[in-house]
């Protein structure tokens, strides 16, 4: 935990943290010195001659003064430190972020991560001054007392190393149990919620099966079984919650029997016995904090191991390549491409090529690998076999500037940022002359909805574009990426039925544009077939048929059928027919 | 700092800043009442305005000494870009200082202001059935500012005092929920007693006005109609006579003493009220008002009439957990009793070291030493089985809650599920009913257990020696003050701090979905979560830097170290002069040190169970939503088994906001009807209702002659059978998902609905074929998932089909197999679609025209367009407008 603190300080602040250490020590002395004053001043104070305490009592003012003075330079140390962090992490991060391939982002990283982006400044402002510098003094200040005590007496002072050892085994121990409880119950409860969320998920489906009776029981039957799995849960809670209170106690009573001990002996006199037992007792006082302080423990531990996964994801390695690819547009080239997320295979052993200025349509059905192709060529994934090659230079060689200065791309889930259209339009090329944004919007319709809204191209679209409609928003981002200056265009076409504003603005953007490039449209739809040079069917993460759109048709394969099918698609009617009637599919053109 | 008394220093010292301010202009609102235009241009640099947000002004003493009297008021508006804001001034007779002033007051004209401790009204998360506001001319702004902040469904009772016949001049805000009534002012009662007789439930009250009339407003709210105290807010403004004396916010005073409590007379005191109805007020409203207008004629009578009083969901958690009350209240004592025998040892400890300081024998000293470790024994043993038996009693009361849970979720209505989403359901089951475990097993105990401590330690302390006792609260003072103060600097902040951490959460979700777009276009794509992040860094500094000094401060002032050295610094010479015995020290050293540290925990202790009870609320509320109920059924002749008929249907989310107004329809055996319009028309809605979405508000729908209210689920649903957009797989094989409905299909039947749903093939590819396991979405295309919830629906077999024509919202390469499918399922049923695109259903038998909840039109696609009507219009305008209103869902 302590390491990656120390990796997120920014090298110039190293020396901070080494101050901080120093003065943490001394602190933890100086309350040493103070708590151990206790023996001579009680001492004298318990004694005939109460007076003598007074020169002790101002002893102890002045120990008290300097642990007042250290401690504020180190919270001042501490809170510098914690403002430094929150003014560098997380600007790191979301540097580092943009660099980690796409390919890291899982939904369980992406959630944590998130969350740590946004939110873990508050926790790191307070970490060293709230959680570090409690935690340090209370481990300390006892390790102090104790050597004072050893010089005191041996027997107490083996009774308190004793302690000093047993507490942090205790805590040690309460803390694996406890988490080990934890985990098992919430392992016991989240299997009973699944059974619940999946009852309430698909109500519909069981009630219209009628089929909610059993559900619910069966349902019922897992919070039973749940009943039994948390009593028995409760004995292996229970010892974490005892264990450390207990081991305290112990700890108190070995003491203080070690105390009155040596003073049935003779060995120490009533007035220094009485002030060991406070020194014991104020011994223990840290040992409680450390327990208490141990839930927020936890949790920022969470929250680092958040950040270190972040900073330990791999950034691939920047190789400038020896002539980078040039504006003109190039060939694309996949020589025996595989890829999968995970263990999950997605494309296997893929192999074509995309020449200069040539438009290719991928086409196939759901789940084949299409999209996994533009992702590839744009450089978001490597292969993990393979090679893609843009110009004759792989593209996991590039630097990322020239990969993202290579392509341009519609994705299939647009997505817009807060600003006006025209803003999100320019982000394809900040430097656009008027007249070529002028150009894009009108080949991808946008200056259709330009002109039915009343702030027309300075409406804002709203938060992830949420004011625009999603065929809307799909022709905003269409101008988008015809205004990026990219020899690679990339279309990831959407799945859902759009207007016909929509289809037109997707055909102009492959047949009206007016910069060469070599193209490649994901295709669910004719329309975006039309304009194709050539056409890669895929099924299965392989290349089934290629060849031009008119050679496929001809040859009668899959994507002929492909075609048969969407054109009677396009005419399809829901109507009513007589229950012995055949199937009726309705071929008659509109 | 003298002018302003010991107010203007407390606030001084908790960092309220002065600003000042410069009457712009002024105008009579009414003879009585003025307002008064100012502009501060630096008032609002550090300030979060809304709704109620007051100002207190420093005015002048009338008397001309440099005395300065403290106001409040409301602002009426404000411009915090340019500091300007208004306010509007009540003028008294006899007039206070604030009238003298605001009645002389002239452009030009300065005034010191601060914006410090000001609350705002914030519109509950949870909407109430409605809101009753009462107030009097000196709180009209501040309700006119919440009057503004709700929602245009909601519902207002709005009662104000009339003080002067001319008070009536007042602008109120319009809204088109708000009623609002005059109350002529009869003494302090008479506010209190037009308070309509009705039930009130789950409404939110609010009031501010006179003193005396809110001591009864108070009473009656709370004692007669119930309104429990979270759904109350109540704050006097200003007092009949007096001044307040109190630091929180007055709005006008008289001169001390001399004022008559006696209101100018006018001739209202005979108790008749004004109704006015605020807004555009509908016929349904004027009439609802008429009604509510009969009410008791006078105060005397309204105390006698027994009303029952309503209930409030905020009373829910008390329901819900009263099967454990008893189990809670012996769980409290029993760990009151566990925390004070946990601290026994240390006063034996005290009592050990007393003995060895005045030289007892070996056999006491042993004595004691046993104790102390029986008692230590004791203190754990009781410890531990407080806590087994808590964890028994708990799995007991949280079987029945979910089980009460499960047996709820079965009859809501199914709109309940799709209006909700499931992340509230798992809020809900997941998260809440962990938040009641660790209340019953933990909050509670830990709560008693952090008050009991400081407590017992402070009495025992006190008890040995009250003078040295007292010194331990200097550290806690210091604190409480030093915390106060950066509380109200702050104030503002805190809330800024909440919606910038929402606000981040919503940045850093875009940057992440965004992730894609920012690598290919760059810079520019990505700095507007930068610019967002550099703002939050920016904020966060501004706000707890300052801080830091005192932050350490508390930290230091609080420590065992300080208390120790405090209790050694003043016992010392206590012990020296002879004022005290030496070992009256030791239960300090021992108890004394942690004290502040105790008492910093009862926040802390409680906040648990915070936490717990308002998971127990949001439980209990679910608990009690309505139901679908099976009705007794009238003998009706059994109609043909497939007919469904609307009869006059209409229904809305919330009363009295019909979304399906007065729908006839009847659909035949063996036909199509398709419902069309725009979105937002009604057309799921009202095909939901044929499924039983939601019970209908007025009229019926019937299938074979019966209401579908009269049919227990299971009846309807073999009727009644329906493919929607979301097709919802359960927990199973695939051979279970078909055969959902019917578990005693044979294997031929199933496939044979497999084949017909075109998802056979698909199945046989499956590693397992029809015993692949489905989990979740199973690894099935949208389209694949639609198929076969096709074959299910097939297999059912019901003579009735509700059908969502969402073909072309999944998996595009394989809806000729979804439409093929449907064409199988449709075939000889009676058949009700909703339609996404008009020429899906140009063949439909009847087409159905949805406008604002109204049949605008019906017949076939021909006639339709024949008649040039609404129809027709949608027709013409195909694929772009309606169509992307659609694909935008």
């Amino acid at each position: 935990m302590i390491r990656t603190l120390v990796r997120l300080v920014p090298a110039t602040d190293r020396g901070k943290v080494v101050g901080y250490a120093l003065l943490t020590v001394v602190s933890a002395i100086l309350r040493g010195v103070g708590c151990l004053l206790l023996v001579p001043l009680l001492g004298a104070l318990f004694s005939t001659v109460p007076a003598d305490a007074l020169p002790w009592l101002g002893a102890l003012t002045v120990s008290v003064v300097l642990v007042w003075a250290v401690d504020t330079a180190v919270s001042r140390i501490g809170f510098d430190i914690g403002f430094t962090l929150l003014g560098t992490v997380q600007r790191d991060l979301t540097d580092r972020l943009t660099r980690i391939p796409l390919g890291w982002f899982t939904a369980e990283r992406t959630a944590t991560a998130r969350q740590a982006v946004a939110a873990c400044g508050p926790e790191l402002v307070g970490l060293v001054a709230n959680l570090l510098t409690p935690l340090l003094s209370a481990v300390l200040l006892p390790v102090v007392i104790a050597i004072g005590l050893t010089g005191f007496a041996w027997q107490l002072g083996a009774a308190a190393w004793v302690a000093v050892v047993g507490l942090l085994a205790a805590l040690w121990a309460t803390t694996r149990i406890t988490r080990a409880a934890d985990a098992a119950d919430t392992a016991a409860h989240s299997a009973l919620t699944e059974r619940v969320l999946e009852f309430a998920r698909t109500q519909q489906a069981l009630r219209a099966a009628r089929r909610v009776e059993p559900a619910r029981n069966g349902a019922g039957a897992a919070a039973v079984a749940q009943r039994g799995t948390a009593l028995r849960l409760v004995l292996l809670q229970i010892p974490g919650q005892l264990l450390f209170g207990l081991a305290g106690q112990v700890a108190l009573v070995a003491l203080a029997g070690a105390v009155t001990l040596l003073y049935l002996d003779g060995g120490l006199g009533a007035p220094e016995a009485v002030a060991l037992v406070v020194v014991a007792v104020r011994f223990l006082e840290p040992f409680t904090v450390i327990s208490e302080l141990a839930p927020a423990i936890e949790s920022v531990r969470g929250t680092l191991d958040t950040l270190r996964a972040i900073l330990d994801a791999p950034a691939p390695p920047v190789s400038a390549a020896a002539s980078a690819p040039g504006r003109d547009a190039p060939r694309v080239e996949f020589q025996g491409v595989g890829f999968g997320y995970g263990d999950d295979e997605v494309l296997r052993d893929l192999s074509f090529s995309l020449e200069p200025g040539t438009t290719t349509a991928v086409v196939g059905p759901s789940g084949s690998g299409k999209s996994t192709i533009l992702s590839l060529v744009a450089g978001f994934h490597e292969a993990s076999r393979g090679r893609v090659l843009i110009d004759g230079q792989d593209v996991s060689g590039l630097d990322p500037a020239t990969r993202q200065r290579l392509s341009s791309m519609v994705f299939q889930h647009p997505y817009l940022f807060g600003g006006t259209i025209r803003d999100n339009v320019l982000a394809g090329d900040p430097d656009a002359e008027p007249a070529q944004v002028a150009q894009v919007m009108r080949l991808a319709q946008v200056d259709e909805i330009v002109g039915r809204l009343p702030d027309g191209e300075r409406t804002d679209v709203g938060e992830a574009g949420a004011a625009l409609s999603g065929g809307e928003r799909q022709r905003v981002s269409i101008a988008r990426a015809l205004l990026k200056l990219a020899p690679i265009l990339l279309i990831d076409e959407a799945t859902s039925a759009l207007d016909t504003e929509n289809e037109a603005a997707v055909a102009q953007a492959l047949s009206q544009d007016v910069r060469r490039r070599t193209r490649v449209i994901v295709a669910h739809r004719l329309g975006g077939i039309r304009h194709a040079d050539r056409v890669l069917f895929v099924e299965d993460g392989a290349i089934v048929e290629q060849g031009t759109p008119a050679e496929l048709r001809a040859a009668g394969g899959r994507f002929a059928e492909f075609c048969r099918h969407q054109e009677q698609g396009e005419d399809w009617r829901l109507r009513s027919a007589a229950p012995d009637h055949d199937l009726v599919l309705s071929p008659d053109p509109d | 700092m003298a002018a302003r008394g010991f107010q203007g220093a407390v606030m001084r010292g908790f960092g309220a800043r002065d600003h000042v301010a410069t009457v712009v202009r002024t105008s009579m609102v009414t003879p009585h009442m003025v307002r008064i235009h100012m502009s501060a241009p630096t008032l609002f640099e550090n300030v979060t305005v809304g709704p109620t947000a007051w100002l207190r002004f420093w005015f002048p003493d009338p008397t001309g000494s440099d005395r300065e009297h403290q106001r409040a008021y409301t602002l009426v508006s404000c411009e915090p870009e340019t500091g300007e804001f208004a306010v509007d001034v009540v003028l008294h007779e006899p007039a206070g200082p604030a009238t003298v002033w605001a009645r002389r007051a002239e452009p030009g004209d300065e005034v010191q202001v601060m914006s410090f401790g000001s609350s705002r009204f914030a519109v509950p998360d949870e909407p109430p059935a409605g809101y009753l506001l009462v107030g009097d001319p000196a709180s009209v702004p501040a309700i006119n500012g919440i009057v503004a902040a709700l929602p245009d469904d909601a519902e207002i009772a709005l009662y104000l005092e009339k003080q002067h016949e001319e008070d009536e001049l007042i602008p109120l805000a319009s809204h088109p929920g708000l009623r609002v009534r005059w109350v002529p002012r009869d003494g302090e009662t008479s506010l209190a007693a037009a308070i309509d007789e009705r039930d009130w439930s789950n409404w939110y009250a609010w009031a501010a006005t006179e003193a005396g009339s809110l001591k009864h407003l108070r009473r009656t709210l709370r004692d007669r109609f119930g309104f429990p105290k979270a759904d109350t807010y109540a704050q006097a403004y200003w007092t009949y006579g007096r001044a307040m004396g109190s630091l929180r916010r007055t709005d006008e005073e008289k001169a001390t003493g001399q004022a008559p409590a006696v209101r100018p007379a006018e001739g209202e005191a005979t108790g008749q009220e004004d109704v006015r109805s605020g807004g555009s007020a509908s016929s349904a409203q004027d009439a609802r008002t008429g009604q509510e207008d009969v009410r008791s004629g006078g105060s005397a009578s309204v105390a006698q009439d027994g009303r029952v009083p309503g209930r409030w969901r905020s009373q829910a958690a008390k329901e819900l957990l009263a099967p454990v009350k008893t189990a809670m209240i012996v769980a409290g004592v029993v760990q009151g009793v566990v925390t004070l025998v946990q601290l026994a040892p240390f006063v034996l400890l005290a009592e050990l070291a007393r003995l060895l300081l005045v030289g007892a024998d070996e056999d006491r000293l042993w004595g004691t030493a046993v104790a102390f470790l029986v008692v230590f024994g004791a203190g754990a043993l009781l410890g531990g089985a407080l806590m087994v038996w808590l964890h028994v009693v708990d799995a007991r009361f949280g079987a029945r809650v979910r089980h009460r849970l499960l047996g709820k979720l079965v009859r809501l209505p199914l709109g309940w599920f799709t209006r909700r989403g499931s992340g509230a359901v798992k809020k809900l089951v997941q998260d809440d009913t962990l938040e009641l475990h660790g209340l019953v097993t933990h909050a509670i105990p830990d709560g008693v257990a952090a008050v009991v401590a400081p407590v017992a330690v402070l009495v025992y302390l006190f008890a040995t020696d009250w003078r040295l006792a007292l010194v331990l609260f200097v550290p806690i003072i210091v604190y409480l003050f030093a915390f106060a103060a950066m509380m109200f600097q702050s104030g503002p902040k805190i809330a800024e701090a909440s919606r910038w951490a929402e606000r981040m959460g919503n940045e850093s979700a875009a940057f992440f979905a965004g992730q894609p777009v920012i690598r290919m276009f760059g810079g520019v794509a990505a700095s507007s979560f930068r610019r967002e992040l550099e703002s939050y860094i920016g904020f966060l500094d501004g706000w707890q830097r300052p801080f830091i000094g005192r932050k350490t401060f508390i930290d230091l002032v609080t420590r065992p170290m300080t208390f120790l050295w405090l209790i050694m610094v003043v016992g010392t010479p206590m012990v020296v002069s002879g004022v005290m015995e030496a070992a009256t020290l030791l239960p300090f050293l021992l108890l004394g040190t942690t004290f502040g540290a105790r008492l910093l925990g009862i926040g802390l202790g409680m906040g648990g169970v915070r936490a717990g009870v308002l998971a127990a609320r949001r439980i209990a509320v679910v608990l009690g939503e309505k139901e679908l109920a099976v009705r007794p059924e009238a003998a009706e002749p059994e109609e043909e088994r497939g007919v469904v008929r609307f009869e006059g249907v209409s229904f809305g989310y919330r009363p009295g906001k019909p979304v399906i107004h007065d729908v006839s329809l009847t659909l035949r055996p063996g036909t199509v009807t398709a419902l069309v319009g725009p979105s937002g028309s009604g057309k799921s809605t009202l095909a939901g209702l044929l499924a039983r979405f939601h019970d209908v508000d007025s009229g019926a729908v019937t299938v074979g002659g019966r209401d579908i209210r009269a049919m227990s689920g299971d009846d309807l649903y073999t009727r009644v059978g329906f493919v929607f957009q979301d097709a919802q797989l359960v927990h199973g094989t695939v051979r279970e998902n078909i055969a959902l409905a019917r578990p005693e299909a044979t294997t031929a039947e199933i496939e044979t609905a497999a084949r017909d749903a075109r998802i056979h093939e698909r199945i046989l590819r499956l590693p397992d074929g029809y015993e692949t396991v489905l989990d979740g979405d199973g690894g099935l295309s949208g389209g694949e998932r639609q198929r076969l919830t096709i074959a299910r629906a097939l297999l059912a077999d019901t003579p009735v089909l509700v059908l969502d024509e969402a073909t072309a919202f999944a998996d595009p390469e394989s809806e000729h197999l979804v439409q093929q499918a449907l064409t199988r399922l449709t075939r000889g049923r009676t058949v009700l679609v909703v339609a996404h695109r008009l020429h899906t259903v140009v063949d439909a038998d009847q087409i159905v025209v949805l406008d604002h909840g109204r049949v605008a039109e019906a017949g076939t696609h021909t006639e339709l367009i024949a008649s040039g009507g609404r129809y027709r219009r949608l027709w013409d305008s195909r694929g772009s407008v309606p169509a992307k209103a659609e694909v935008s869902r």
